[in-house]
């Protein structure tokens, strides 16, 4: 047996754990084999030891170092811009990017419109601005129409425009002082009476009054120009009342309204 | 046999003695036939596309002045009835040259009419589409009947009455008088925007009128009626200096 060590069945045997016939035969092998004996004496130390061994508690002291260490160690981490707050900081970098570029498309938008919508004004702007070209030169070619009523017609455009520049009372005032038709005579100085106080249209009145031979109109002018206190109408005025061929009523008109004029 | 031949010289003689008082023009390239007289002058439609004037029954040429042409104002007598025709462009122009006869002149419908009387002469004009100016510039009166177009009339000392078939046309229909009446008549359909004036005289209509409002008030004087009838429309301006304004339904 002496071949026969039982160095596996030791830590067994000192755990008590074997069953009786192998615990017989190790007591016998270990009663008779030295080494095995000398095997046993040590595992039986290192068990000893292992059951002497008391944990070591780290102290309190030891404890509050440690956390104190951490707390430095965690203080001198923060220093250096932690990753926790880094991939905070990200986030909240490419929410402001969004946001930004929110922003950046509704401002662009925001301009983009403002600056279509100007472009649109302008464009309404111009488009007014043709309309009114336009109406011009329909009225201006209009009054230049062989049929007096399209003339008329023509004439009567006036009340499309707010403020008529010369050119357009020039045409009315050539068709007062120049048209063989009595009927858009009497039309232009109707339309021309609504801007009595421009200069241009008071010297059309006064050279018209020497020219008109219809009652109707010459009636008209004298009334307006009677109405704007024209003294430079005076002269025409006595004229007429000179005139063979001046209606009686016009005459009476004319006698009637000459004092007026101070 | 006889009896045929007869029949036959009746006919030329008849022929010639019609063709005296009658003239023909084509009026191809015409847009405008304007006439003038002193005398009275009427003007009727027919079919034929040219201008037919039909002088005085009373014409006859005095044997002093036989071979001689008739001078007038405006040109000389090129028609055989007292009339002087010329082409001016698309103008035809018509001038009566006598001075106290009448005449009758026949268009066709269509036809764009300016008729003008200078001294006593009536002017009546009767069955037109197309647009007519009449204008009265003495002691003549206007009655133009049975129109549709555009009118432009104006008299001095006569008065004006103007009888409408449909009013349709965009262009401004204007009636003047100094001392005449304006007496229109048109249907009770016409859309239009009216402007009715009298200074001496008065305005009756059987139209009702809605008259413009300024700042919520209405128009009270009776000098001068703007109103729209039948949501407005044509330009129709009535006015007399010293005569009334007869303004009527049909």
């Amino acid at each position: 047996m002496k071949n026969n060590h039982i160095s596996d069945l030791i830590p067994a045997y000192l755990d008590g754990t074997l069953d009786k016939n192998t615990q017989k035969k190790a007591e016998e092998h270990l009663s008779q084999c030295p080494d095995c004996q000398k095997e046993l004496e040590e595992m039986k130390t290192l068990f000893k030891a292992f059951e002497d061994d008391v944990p070591h508690v780290p102290t309190n002291r030891l404890r509050n170092k440690f956390e104190e260490a951490l707390e430095a160690e965690k203080e001198s981490l923060g220093k250096m811009v932690p990753l926790v707050p880094k991939k905070k900081s990200n986030w909240a970098t490419n929410l402001l990017k969004v946001a930004a570029s929110i922003a950046l498309l509704v401002a662009s938008f925001q301009m983009g419109s403002l600056f279509q919508q100007r472009k649109v004004d302008g464009d309404m702007a111009i488009l007014k601005d043709e309309t009114l070209q336009m109406k011009q030169t329909a009225m201006l070619s209009l009054m230049e129409n062989q049929s007096a009523s399209k003339r008329i017609q023509g004439v009567n455009y006036i009340e499309e425009f707010e403020h008529p520049d010369e050119a357009i009372i020039q045409a009315l005032a050539n068709r007062l002082i120049h048209d063989e038709n009595d009927n858009v005579r009497l039309t232009a100085f109707e339309a021309l009476s609504k801007f009595s106080a421009s200069d241009t249209v008071k010297n059309v009145f006064i050279e018209a009054l020497g020219k008109e031979k219809n009652p109707s109109i010459q009636i008209g002018i004298i009334e307006m120009l009677v109405q704007i206190q024209e003294k430079k109408a005076i002269a025409p005025m006595k004229k007429l009342l000179e005139q063979e061929d001046t209606q009686p009523f016009i005459k009476e008109q004319i006698k009637a309204v000459l004092p007026k004029i101070t | 046999m006889k009896k045929m031949t007869l029949l036959f010289t009746a006919l030329i003689l008849s022929a010639m003695a019609h063709a005296q008082n009658d003239y023909t023009k084509s009026l191809n390239g015409i847009e405008w036939v304007k006439i003038e007289s002193k005398a009275d002058i009427v003007v009727r439609t027919y079919t034929s596309n040219e201008i037919l004037i039909k002088a005085g029954d009373r014409h006859e040429v005095s044997e002093r002045a036989k071979g001689l042409r008739l001078v007038g104002e405006g040109g000389n007598d090129n028609t055989e009835v007292g009339f002087y025709v010329v082409q001016d462009g698309n103008t035809l122009i018509v001038k009566n040259l006598r001075k106290s006869e009448g005449a009758e002149i026949f268009l066709p419908k269509n036809q764009n009419v300016a008729v003008k009387s200078t001294w006593n002469g009536n002017i009546e004009i009767n069955g037109f589409a197309g647009e007519i100016e009449a204008d009265a510039q003495l002691n003549g009166s206007i009655e133009i009947l049975d129109v549709n177009g555009p009118v432009t009339a104006n008299t001095l000392n006569g008065e004006v009455t103007v009888e409408f078939g449909a009013v349709k046309q965009s262009s401004p229909i204007s009636i003047y008088s100094t001392n005449g009446a304006v007496d229109v008549t048109m249907p009770g359909n016409t859309p239009a925007d009216l402007s009715l004036s009298s200074v001496n005289g008065d305005i009756y209509t059987n139209f009702d009128l809605k008259r413009e409002e300024k700042d919520g008030l209405k128009s009270v004087s009776g000098r001068k009626v703007n109103a729209a009838i039948n949501n407005g429309g044509v330009n129709i301006s009535l006015k007399s200096t010293n005569g009334n304004i007869y303004l009527r339904k049909q």
